[in-house]
């Protein structure tokens, strides 16, 4: 073995050299022995030819030569390989064209696969990424997104968890930056001391959190992100220990992150700070706010890490029943947790693309079928002279596994450019939770998995081709080639390509359809309120300058009230959640008279609004009354009022009246019942398309809050609002941000929702689009095929008094057969693949009537087209040239 | 009578190896040496040496390097290796053994069977 890759190598870059010294030396041998026999006697022409002839076949001894020193197989291999290159460049415009068609093929496999190598396979930029787990608390029986936790069980789990190496929380928050330019709001990530070290990541510059960082009145200090410190801090080396200004303090910076270092689940905030939960926060057991992943100790297996973490949440709950009773624990993977929601979008498109794959094979091996023809002489002749059928069928693999890697290489060219242009349709929000898609770059695994998939596509689209060419009878070639004709084997074999190239393509079609038509339900689906016309934005009082609720109520009633006064400005209020913002905050409630197990109150949305919520939004009154002003801030004398939607009242009161029921938070077991005054109309809380759940408004004024959403009604386009708006709030106070300024409609456009099918719809589209072209070209090359063959029939019919139309018809006939096969075939297949869009799809069966129709109908129109133009050809025909012609 | 012996199969390697262990030689030496030991008792088609001397080069049984021949000239020479040696050795051991066996068989008369 080790002599026979010695001999390759050597064979490799020794070859020329060998084949030199050979020659040398049989020569030598030649004329020595020439030589003995000129000394002898002999003429010197008369001593050669004597030598020659003692010699024997040089030729063969050559190659005996080669044989005995290894290279046999490498000489041939070279030959098939300058043959086919000679091949390919004889008929440059058919090489091109198979080359691009390969390279579309593999180019948007290579394209689908890096991204799916970035999310699913590259492992995150942590130590040991495999052991992180993600832990969080949840009442639901259901696993949901990401759940929180609250600190003190938190507390309890670093306390009691023996099988942990580090358990570490975080949380996003915010702040307004104020630095050189304008105000800005900056999203800051929360974290406990030990998160970065759980990770196992070391700051690029300074030093991490220590455990003293964590306590309550801990400095005030910061970590910053590298793209941060090169975009705001100049990539300043000494900026460890100067201050940046937050929402109105100093925080000094201890320590800059490395440049690869990324956290999804909070969209890689810019700034870092100890998490430091506020009394409540830190108190409340039943207040679940933050994010825990953890790290068990090597050797402690997950499912060991598993258990104990149940343990510990069943010892909580006995100990702490009215907060924890109904709580179940929810472990994950972190990996699972950033990938989850992509996997299926991803998976997809990797199918996709290897149908798009399959049909530029089909075109390929067409393509070359089709030159066959012409080839078969070529073939007849080698095989005359002795070729064996084993050398054809590897001389036109070689061909093909030439055309495959050089497409291959293209489309790995063109991969990156592809990529871009694929994320350039993710909106921004979508994109900060994949930073795996800005490290998509041509790796190792890339280039192995574009190299076997050429290397498979030059099997696939080879052997149909070198199969029927070897197949062929020598005698019938040698014959057949003066009529330049295929064999009908050859004729049944192309269309059976083409019949799957258009069925190949209506699956495809049928997945864009079925995609676009989600997004369609998606987008009218109703959500409860008006959503053209809104500008929607958040305000965030910093505590510092706004130190109780009476300075964030004043000025939201100072603010809202100068913005009313704007002209095309029809209405404002403000809301704690947006609806179509994916739900937000949650709260437990009792209902009177209904005694429940503690910790297992019910538990739905709650909104704090201000008076005209319902107006701006254009939310139907069910029942009952809106908050009105009169109901004061709740302090002076006017009772606390609720009011619940339809949702609410159906679920918790399907046989009463809610109107006038009261109702009580769990988290304030003092506070007294308190009176639902109004039902309203279903607003869409989570996302486009999600089922209408329970709400509880409360009245902003009875229970101000620092941060609230502005939403503001307009008349005419909401963007042209913004400048006015901003100013309006500059003048107020200049070191307020307008946080995330987007109109109601940018919501729905960038939420996951209508990302999840609309992205891949597009992209499924568009690949949708490539396929179909290239089966039309398929088709029309063995419709244009079969006219050029058949033009004697063509002729003979014409001579007998078929009429124009009579051709058209046959040749049409002849399309709509092959596209009737491919409907036949794509339908087939479409029932059996679609249901794996299951989860993207909404609003639309997978199975959709409709959209099946829809695309037959469009595959069978363009069909007839492609098939048209040749069929046109065919009734210029004339027929004695037709006669003629053979 | 062809006073020529068609080689039997096999046995050039051995008459190459031979030749080769009386010294270096380039080819057509080892081939004039085959002869003249042999007083041109073999016919042997002077091509068919080629291949067998690459074949126990690549066995490693011979070592080649170039050098200058007697006319002053270029010329490739072969060496025995010490694995050829040892080969030779061997090879030789086995063809007595058979020589002797097949002239006892050949030698066999009646009365003794």
């Amino acid at each position: 073995m080790a002599g026979f890759a010695r001999s390759l190598l050597d064979t490799l870059f020794k070859r020329r050299q060998m084949e030199g010294e050979m020659s040398d030396e049989l020569k030598f041998h030649l004329e020595s022995r020439a030589q003995d026999l000129a000394n002898s006697g002999l003429s010197p022409a008369e001593a050669l030819r004597q030598a020659r002839l003692e010699f024997g076949g040089m030729e063969g001894y050559k190659e005996q030569c080669r044989e005995a020193r290894g290279t046999r197989y490498w000489d041939e291999g070279r030959r098939s390989v300058l043959y086919a290159v000679r091949m390919a460049r004889k008929n440059p415009g058919f090489t091109a064209l198979v080359i691009v068609v390969l390279a579309l093929g593999i180019g948007v496999n290579a394209s689908i696969f890096s991204v799916v190598n970035a999310a699913l396979l590259r492992p995150l930029p942590y130590r040991e990424p495999g052991q992180l787990m993600t832990i969080g608390e949840t009442r639901a029986q259901f696993d949901v997104p990401n759940p929180d936790s609250s600190y003190p069980d938190y507390v309890d789990w670093t306390r009691q968890a023996q099988g942990f190496e580090s358990i570490a929380g975080y949380s996003g928050d915010g702040a307004t930056f104020t630095g050189a330019g304008a105000p800005e709001m900056l999203d800051v990530g929360r974290v406990t001391a030990n998160f970065f070290s759980a990770l196992g990541v070391k700051p690029a510059l300074g030093r991490d959190f220590v455990a003293a960082d964590d306590l309550t009145d801990g400095p005030k200090i910061v970590i910053v992100s590298h793209r941060f410190w090169k975009e705001h801090l100049g990539s300043n080396a000494n900026v460890i220990g100067e201050v940046l200004h937050l929402d109105g303090e100093g925080y000094a910076i201890i320590g800059v992150l490395p440049s690869q270092f990324e956290f999804a689940p909070m969209d890689s905030p810019p700034v870092w700070a100890p998490l430091r939960p506020n009394h409540d926060m830190a108190a409340r057991r039943n207040l679940r706010w933050m994010h825990v992943i953890a790290r068990p100790k090597n050797g402690v297996s997950s499912a060991q890490a598993f258990a104990e973490m149940r343990a510990i949440t069943a010892r909580l709950a006995l100990a702490y029943p009215q907060e924890d009773g109904a709580v179940r624990l929810q472990i994950g993977t972190l990996r699972e947790q950033i990938v989850g929601q992509v996997r299926p979008l991803l998976l997809t498109l990797f199918g996709a693309v290897s149908l798009v794959l399959l049909i530029a094979c089909a075109n390929v091996a067409n393509l070359l079928l089709s030159r066959g023809t012409a080839r078969k002489r070529e073939i007849a002749v080698r095989m005359a002279l002795g070729a064996s059928r084993g050398q054809l069928i590897r001389q036109f693999l070689t061909e093909s596994l030439l055309l495959a890697l050089a497409g291959g290489a293209l489309g790995l060219l063109t991969s990156p450019w592809c990529v871009s242009l694929m994320t350039r349709g993710i909106p921004k929000d979508q994109l900060a939770s994949m930073p795996y898609l800005s490290s998509v770059h041509i790796d190792p695994a890339l280039l192995a998995f574009t190299f076997l998939i050429a290397a498979g596509t030059a099997l696939v689209f080879g052997l149909a081709p070198a199969l029927d060419l070897s197949r062929a009878d020598m005698n019938q070639n040698l014959k057949e080639e003066a009529r330049g004709s295929a064999g009908s084997g050859t004729s049944r074999l192309r269309s059976v390509l083409v019949v799957a190239e258009l069925g190949l393509a209506l699956m495809l079609l049928v997945g864009a359809g079925l995609l676009l038509k989600s997004v369609a339900a998606l987008f009218h689906a109703d959500p409860g309120f008006d959503t053209n016309n809104l500008l929607t934005f958040s305000i965030g009082l910093p505590s510092i300058a706004y130190k109780d609720d009476a300075a964030a109520l004043a000025f939201e009633q100072r603010f809202t009230g100068q913005l009313r006064s704007l002209p095309g400005v029809e209405s404002v209020a403000t809301v704690s959640v947006l609806p179509l913002t994916g739900g937000g905050n949650s709260v437990r409630f009792v209902v009177e008279g209904r005694p429940v197990e503690k910790g297992h109150e019910d538990e739905c949305f709650i909104r704090s609004i201000t008076a005209d919520y319902f107006k701006v939004m254009k939310i139907p009154l069910v029942k009952g009354r809106f908050f009105a002003p009169t109901d004061g801030s709740g302090q002076n004398g006017t009772p606390p009022v609720r009011i619940v939607n339809r949702a609410f009242a159906r679920r918790y009161f399907p046989n009463e009246d809610a109107l006038g029921k009261r109702i009580r938070f769990t988290y304030s077991p003092q506070n007294p019942f308190v009176q639902i005054i109004g039902i309203v109309g279903d607003e869409n809380a989570a996302q486009p398309g999600a089922p209408p759940a329970p709400i509880i408004y409360t009245f902003f004024d009875q229970n101000p809050d620092g941060f609230f959403n502005v939403a503001v009604r307009t008349a005419g386009d909401p963007l042209s609002l913004m400048g006015p708006i901003r100013g309006v709030l500059n003048s107020d106070d200049p070191e307020l941000p307008m946080i995330e300024p987007q109109t109601m409609e940018q919501i729905i456009e960038s939420s996951p929702a209508v990302f999840l099918r609309r992205y891949p719809s597009f992209l499924i589209g568009s690949f949708a689009a490539l396929a179909l072209g290239l089966a039309l070209v398929g088709l029309y090359g063995v419709i244009s095929f079969s006219v050029a063959q058949r033009t004697r029939e063509i002729g003979i019919r014409m001579a007998l008094g078929a009429v124009r139309r009579d051709v058209l018809r046959i040749v049409l006939r002849q399309g709509l057969l092959l596209a009737v096969g491919g409907v036949g075939c794509g339908v087939a297949g479409g029932l059996l693949l679609t249901r794996f869009l299951g989860s993207l799809l909404y609003g639309v069966r997978p199975t959709d009537p409709v959209t099946f129709a829809a695309v037959s109908a469009l595959l069978i129109a363009v069909a007839l087209i492609a098939s048209y133009v040749p069929a046109r050809r065919a009734t210029e025909v004339d027929p004695i040239v037709a006669l003629r012609y053979e | 009578m062809n006073p020529q012996a068609e080689l039997l199969p096999g046995t050039l390697d051995l008459l190459i190896l031979k030749a080769a262990s009386l010294g270096p030689r380039h080819g057509y030496g080892i081939l004039l040496r085959i002869q003249q030991i042999s007083a041109g008792a073999f016919s042997i088609e002077q091509g068919a040496l080629y291949p067998a001397l690459y074949r126990l080069e690549r066995q490693r049984l011979l070592d080649t390097e170039w050098g200058v021949s007697e006319n002053n000239r270029k010329a490739k020479y072969y060496r025995l290796t010490s694995a050829g040696r040892k080969r030779l050795r061997q090879e030789t051991e086995s063809w007595n053994r058979l020589v002797a066996a097949i002239g006892v068989v050949l030698g066999a008369r009646p009365e003794e069977v």
